[in-house]
């Protein structure tokens, strides 16, 4: 049991880093002195300890579409929150502690990324790219492709091709009023708070709280139409495809559509 | 749009796939999708399908692990309760009690570390005669996750 051996005194000297460390941190917060070398030594070699942690932690989300590097950057800001506020006393490892705080700091970042309105977006890119791809591979095999085709066309991976095509389309339905920020403190933004508003035909749209109370004039459909064909440049013919319904009634309903939204804000 | 059906009272998914990293992508997914029918934003529905890959991956990791692994999803108006358990063991003796290595074993506890931060309610039982067994909850809108 060599290992164990290993693991039981790497335990106890990261015990033994700690309370050196903790006791000079106490010290240093009741007085204005600045920190000896020695003091960031310490805690660099805490952060240096638990690097493992924190890459374990980052690769876990790696597959949201940011670069793992920039994860394990704000991963080991988390790690560094976690060592200048944990305490022996708490009676819990400082692994079990400082997991939360690695991954809020991490998912805080996703947020600020806008990330939550990007997932359904790619999928939804994905989710035409293989519909695309697809018929493009159909004429040049002869045969429906695989999906280990599909993948290899896209350059994605066979899992996420399966998830673009089964959920690219429900995320294709959500509501404009569908949250899209998790902050608990904020106001929840919507889908609809997210909309671009300079886009040549929304020109009067410039006030975002106009736009929001605008939305609220339109049936869900309309807003589906609006929502594609400005925010995701989708063309008529993709969204009446999407919809199940000839361009011609798209057009109509974009129109009208356009209609109420210029209404609401002449008034 | 996409509330056209709401969830009846209780609506029960199960799943039962083999024992193998290749199969875990189908929990995800299977899990996603309840959570979806509950209308769990994009980020909980992530949050949950990181924490089963996570479960997954535990009972794969545990040495003498089943032929399968059993999901069970149960949606509940505003609860979504999952169980992932090791199934098909062969049921080792105590004296064959796996030899985790400690590399593995803490492996697998980070995994639990991190479930635990991304589902309201985490508990699990493991043992060398049964394997993993791990029972997770994720209620609708709770913030601070």
């Amino acid at each position: 049991m060599q290992e164990r051996e290993q693991a039981r005194r790497d335990r106890k000297r990261t015990r033994a880093l700690f309370e050196r460390f903790i006791e000079r941190r106490k010290r240093y917060a009741q007085s204005d002195q600045t920190p000896e070398p020695e003091y960031e030594g310490l805690r660099e070699e805490l952060v240096v300890v638990h690097l493992n942690l924190v890459r374990f932690l980052a690769v876990r989300f790696a597959n949201r579409g940011e670069p793992l590097d920039d994860l394990v950057q704000v991963g080991t800001v988390g790690l560094l929150k976690a060592i200048d506020r944990f305490d022996l006393d708490r009676g819990v490892e400082f692994t079990t502690y400082a997991t939360p705080t690695i991954v809020g700091e991490i998912k805080r970042y996703f947020r600020d990324k806008g990330w939550a309105v990007k997932v359904p977006r790619r999928l939804q890119e994905l989710n035409l790219a293989v519909n695309r791809a697809s018929d493009k591979l159909a004429i040049s095999l002869g045969r429906s492709p695989t999906v280990t085709e599909l993948a290899q066309h896209l350059q994605a991976g066979e899992d996420e091709i399966l998830e673009a095509q089964e959920l690219g389309q429900a995320y294709n339905l959500l509501s404009l009023d569908s949250e899209v920020s998790g902050e608990a403190d904020k106001k929840s933004q919507t889908l609809a708070d997210t909309v671009g508003v300079a886009d040549a035909g929304l020109e009067l749209l410039e006030d975002r709280a106009n736009l929001e109370q605008a939305f609220g004039v339109l049936s869900g459909r309309e807003r589906v139409i609006i929502y594609l064909r400005f925010y995701e440049s989708v063309s008529q013919t993709e969204i009446a495809k999407r919809l199940n319904v000839s361009q011609m009634h798209v057009s109509r309903l974009q129109a009208k559509a356009l209609e109420k939204l210029r209404a609401v804000l002449a008034d | 749009m996409n509330a056209a059906v709401e969830p009846s009272d209780k609506e029960l998914v199960e799943l039962r796939i083999p024992s193998r990293p290749e199969w875990v992508a189908l929990a995800r997914l299977a899990a996603a999708t309840v959570a979806n029918r509950l209308h769990f934003s994009i980020e909980e529905i992530e949050d949950v399908k990181l924490a089963v890959a996570e479960a997954c991956t535990a009972v794969i990791q545990h040495e003498g692990h089943g032929e399968f692994i059993d999901l069970t999803c149960e949606a509940l108006s505003d609860l979504l309760r999952i169980r992932v358990r090791d199934s098909g063991r062969h049921g080792l003796q105590r004296s064959e009690a796996p030899n985790m290595n400690f590399d593995e074993a803490r492996i697998a506890g980070l995994g639990v570390f991190l479930i635990r931060t991304l589902m309201d309610e985490v508990s699990y039982d493991v043992s060398p005669q049964t394997g993993t067994d791990l029972l997770m909850a994720k209620r609708l809108g709770v913030p601070g996750h």
